[in-house]
């Protein structure tokens, strides 16, 4: 079996007003090598069971995996480099913020075999930057850049995110521009999404975010798609832009809803036709693996229609879309009758285009992924 | 307690509680019943002649109840009280005066810092017009803003109520409760029939049990009534047999016989809530008194609305609930109505806007049925050129304008009690509700009355609501119908992507149309969500366009971020929200979301 293999490291300097992701402020630098220890046992545990897998990506995401020394991060991978079998041409990535980074850091990164940076810009503009709480100004994103490239990365992705408050069309532009001027092999373009719990939901509440509009958001949207694929980027997935054969191969992993092992607090598995979740919280999460349990919270085995709609939806994500023949032979049922209605439909709506061998979102279905995705869900 | 509790009818004392809303009505009973020892102290509560959980909740009495009371005067006789609880709120008006003619007193409670409101005016007037003796508390007396020398004076400025029989009280704090008791032994006169006439009841409320049927509440005038006894309902002519005949205490009590004056129930096979008429008289059939008592009419309900489930499957549910309802509560109208863009529904009658949120409430709540319920309207009665007269209430239902020769709309006169300070904008609001101005006079130098005819129309919506932010929540109001006038009214409908949605239709003085129109589609265009298509919205008079708006096309619906995890979270979102878009209303190719309906009724 062939696997993705991700690493959630669920600390950060600070935590950011818009981030809903599993991730806390640092407290003290010993929580890290307690959740290290357990991040080990997680894996010893199913190292066996997994031994002959093939591990053909690994992703340390967080959070910010950074914060941890480069020594750290070199060890958990030479310790998962003993216990999995991990192919000899594993695309292996690390997220970075670019206020975390040192020559000796990333030095070390490469020698581990780390192959692959995704540097969390999110804006070129300091006054944006700061209200989105990042510790990070815009050069320093620059000069991040310039000491991975000098140690040798050759993969690099950059990280923007859209739809800011007080955010105009222009600055996205401009961001864009400074992006692109530093040659990224690959770009996540985000927009900014309000979620519950955040300090950006509270004053979203409150009425203190002035937010783009629906035409705003399209316009920004529109114009960076154009702006990029200009500039020789492939928009193969709905938020990502890859120069050629830099697609992100762990994300891909995902998108064709294949077997991925999730190691750390609040880190989701699928194998097997089973999708769970760890504990969320890095304590629980801890103590479950201490006490010689899986820290598995939740999780359920999908239905044969149920793994038939996600694969659907994440693969529309995708601009290679949806194979009849790779569908066929995953589900042996032939997609064109099992959701003929549906397809039928968001063909004559012109969202959804169809070929003699896959369906894929049209121009405008890309701009309605969601649309597209509930005509699908049950 | 009495062993014997059929005692003359000299020791029957039977009264109602009448306040404003707020003054303290329900603490005051609750005071009485635990000085009677009729609540044991275990069973003690707050409000605890109001059962229902609506009651409790807005602090409001929605049915009448009864409670019989013994007590052991000062002057070492016992006696019998019957306290008839009564709906405060104007749009129980009609229910107030029947409970109040099954009575011979009230008492009268007026807040101690808020003093004499509107509802306080019109109780008098009730009491007076039922020939009660009043007896004047001023409760609330322990508040450090009370001021009872000014309500004193306010009291004298309104009526006859002389100042040495004001009884000062706190029910809160306990005061003045015995004097209270004494008040009603000493002040309010025995009942006047006698038990050796033919019988004869007055129905003051009835009440649906599922075991048991239609319960009527009864006051016996003469007479005496027991179980076997076969009675008649004076209105219809129908005849039944008494099953049981009790008194409440203040649960139901079985017991032998109810002789003149007394207040208890009748339980006698009645089918149908809608037989058993408050305000009818109960006769016995064998020896049937010739003479009805007055005060029976039919109840007409004041304000209109539709009432569809959001879900047509819920049709047959809404139905059964609607009628479990009317069993309670027969002054709900109800019948069956088709809505192009609503499917099956009701138009539903109530007695004013309150009862028709309480009923809608109960409807959601207790039923767990999602509706919509369409703009409130009044009943207009429409001339045609033919000289048909209509009664419609239903502005769907309206004739074309080249069929109609005059519309009539009811109208009320309103009778509001404010801060002089607030003269200003009150009269600007009722001007600005086409209201003519009546009378004015001062209660004393601070607070005044205002007489104004006004279109029943105009009140039902946010009147109130005006009424109480001019005046800080200081002024209150009371109305009655006062007959039909002919007014320029024009029905203004809606058209969603040039279809038009009948439930949205309304009807207003051609003065306002233009800009409630405008009103109405920008709520509209704020409430419908974007579609897939343009959606234009129309506000049309006779096919004549006075307003309109665009909804654009949805643009932009992309989640940007979604990996491994976030996937089967994804899909159960995205489902969540395929099951809303269900919960919506589809006209033509448009979802409309239940908003929509609701949003235009606060424009």
């Amino acid at each position: 079996m062939e696997l993705g293999l991700y690493l959630h490291f669920p600390f950060c300097v600070s935590k950011c007003p818009y981030c809903d992701f599993n991730s806390y402020q640092l407290k003290e630098d010993n929580q890290i090598s307690s959740y290290i220890s357990a991040i080990y046992k997680e894996i010893t545990a199913y190292s066996q069971k997994l031994k002959k897998s093939n591990i053909r990506t690994i992703y340390f995401g967080g959070g910010t995996p950074t914060i941890l020394s480069g020594v750290q991060i070199y060890s958990i991978l030479e310790f998962c480099k003993d216990k999995f079998t991990i192919d000899k041409n594993a695309e292996i990535t690390i997220e970075a913020n670019p206020g975390t980074l040192d020559g000796e850091k990333i030095k070390l990164l490469t020698e581990s075999g780390i192959n692959r940076l995704s540097l969390g810009a999110q804006s070129f503009n300091d006054l944006l930057l700061k209200k989105l709480g990042r510790i990070h100004n815009a050069q320093d994103i620059i000069d991040s850049y310039y000491l991975a490239r000098e140690n040798g990365f050759n993969n690099i992705n950059i990280d923007i995110m859209f739809a800011l408050p007080d955010q105009t069309t222009k600055d996205l532009q401009t961001t864009l521009e400074k992006a692109i001027s530093l040659k990224p092999d690959h770009l996540s373009l985000y927009n900014l999404t309000i979620k519950p719990g955040t300090e950006y939901y509270k004053k979203y509440k409150r009425g203190k975010l002035k937010l783009p509009t629906e035409d705003e958001e399209f316009d920004m949207y529109n114009r960076a798609i154009n702006f990029l694929k200009e500039n020789n980027f492939e928009h193969y997935e709905i938020a990502n832009f890859a120069r050629p054969y830099k697609r992100s191969m762990h994300n891909l992993i995902y998108w064709q809803n294949k077997p991925y092992l999730g190691i750390g607090a609040g880190a989701y598995s699928f194998i097997k036709g089973y999708r769970y979740m760890n504990y969320e919280n890095p304590a629980r999460y801890i103590k479950e693996i201490m006490s010689g349990k899986l820290p598995v919270d939740n999780g359920e085995k999908l239905s044969l229609r149920k793994r038939m709609i996600e694969t659907i939806i994440l693969g529309l994500r995708t601009k290679d879309g949806i194979s009849y023949k790779e569908f066929n032979k995953r589900f042996k049922v032939d997609i064109n009758n099992t959701f003929y209605r549906q397809i039928k439909k968001l063909v004559n709506l012109g969202l959804l285009e169809k070929d003699d061998c896959k369906i894929k979102l049209t121009n405008k279905g890309i701009f309605l992924a969601n649309t597209v995705f509930r005509e699908f869900v049950d | 307690m009495l062993k014997d509790y059929h005692c003359n009818i000299e020791n029957i004392r039977n009264f109602s509680i009448i306040a404003h809303i707020d003054h303290g009505k329900s603490t005051i009973a609750d005071r009485l019943l635990e000085y009677t020892g009729t609540i044991p102290e275990r069973e003690k509560r707050e409000q605890i002649l109001d059962d229902m959980d609506l009651e409790r909740e807005k602090g409001i009495t929605i049915k009448s109840k009864a409670v019989r009371l013994y007590y052991h005067s000062k002057n070492g006789k016992e006696y019998i009280l019957n306290l008839i609880d009564t709906p405060g709120h104007v749009d129980f008006s009609y229910e107030v005066s029947r409970s109040l003619a099954a009575c011979e007193g009230a008492l009268l409670i007026v807040d101690a810092s808020q003093g004499v409101q509107a509802q306080t005016i019109a109780n008098i007037n009730l009491a007076l017009k039922n020939n009660l003796k009043i007896i004047p508390i001023i409760n609330k007396i322990d508040l450090t803003t009370a001021n009872p020398d000014r309500v004193i004076q306010e009291l004298k400025n309104i009526s006859e109520i002389k100042e040495e029989e004001i009884i000062l009280a706190s029910a809160k704090e306990g005061i003045g409760t015995s004097d209270i008791l004494e008040a009603i032994v000493n002040k309010i006169p025995p009942p006047k029939g006698s038990s050796n006439l033919p019988f004869r009841a007055l129905i003051f409320d009835s009440v649906y049990n599922s075991y048991k049927g239609t319960i009527v509440y009864v006051k016996v005038v003469d007479g005496v009534i027991k179980p076997g006894m076969v009675i008649q309902t004076m209105s219809n002519n129908l005849n039944y047999e008494v099953a049981e005949i009790g008194i409440f205490r203040p649960k139901m009590q079985p017991i032998k016989k109810l002789t003149a004056g007394e207040v208890g129930y009748i339980i006698a096979g009645f089918k149908n809530i809608k037989d058993t008429h408050v305000g009818d008289t109960i006769i016995d059939a064998s020896n049937p008194s010739k003479e009805s008592l007055p005060g029976y009419k039919k109840v007409t309900p004041l304000v209109f609305c539709s009432i569809y489930p959001i879900d047509n499957k819920e049709y047959e549910n809404l139905k059964i609930a609607l009628e479990k309802l009317k069993l309670n509560d027969s002054s709900i109208f109800s019948e069956a109505e088709t809505s192009e863009a609503l499917g099956f529904g009701f138009r539903c009658g109530f007695l004013g806007l309150l009862h028709m949120e309480i009923i809608q409430e109960r409807l959601e709540r207790e039923y767990d049925i999602n509706l919509i319920a369409t703009t409130p309207s009044v009943m207009y009665q429409v001339t045609k050129k033919n000289g048909e007269i209509l009664k419609i209430s239903n502005p769907a239902s309206f004739p074309p304008k080249n069929e109609i020769e005059k519309i009539e709309e009811p109208y009320v006169k309103v009778n509001i009690i404010t801060p002089s300070k607030c003269l200003g904008g009150i009269m600007e609001l009722a001007q600005e509700r086409r209201g003519s101005f009546k009378n004015m006079e001062y209660i004393d130098e601070k607070i005044l009355r205002l007489d104004y005819y006004l279109p029943l129309n105009e009140i039902i919506l946010d009147f109130y609501d005006k009424l109480k932010s001019i005046s800080s929540g200081y002024a209150s109001l009371d109305y009655e119908l006062i007959g039909y006038q002919s007014s320029e009214l024009v029905k203004v409908d809606i058209l969603i992507n040039h279809q038009l949605v009948d439930a949205l239709s309304f009807i207003l003085h051609k003065d306002k149309a233009y800009t409630r129109a405008r009103k109405i589609v920008e709520k509209l265009k704020e409430i419908i969500p974007r579609q897939m298509y343009e959606v234009p919205l129309q506000a049309t008079i006779e096919s004549k366009i006075i307003a309109r708006e665009t909804i654009k096309a949805l643009k932009k619906d992309v989640t940007a971020k979604c990996y491994g995890g976030d996937i089967t979270r994804k899909r159960k979102l995205l489902e969540k929200q395929k099951a809303g878009k269900k919960r919506m209303k589809k006209v033509g190719k448009v979802e409309i979301p239940q908003e929509a309906f609701l949003g235009i009724l606060k424009i």
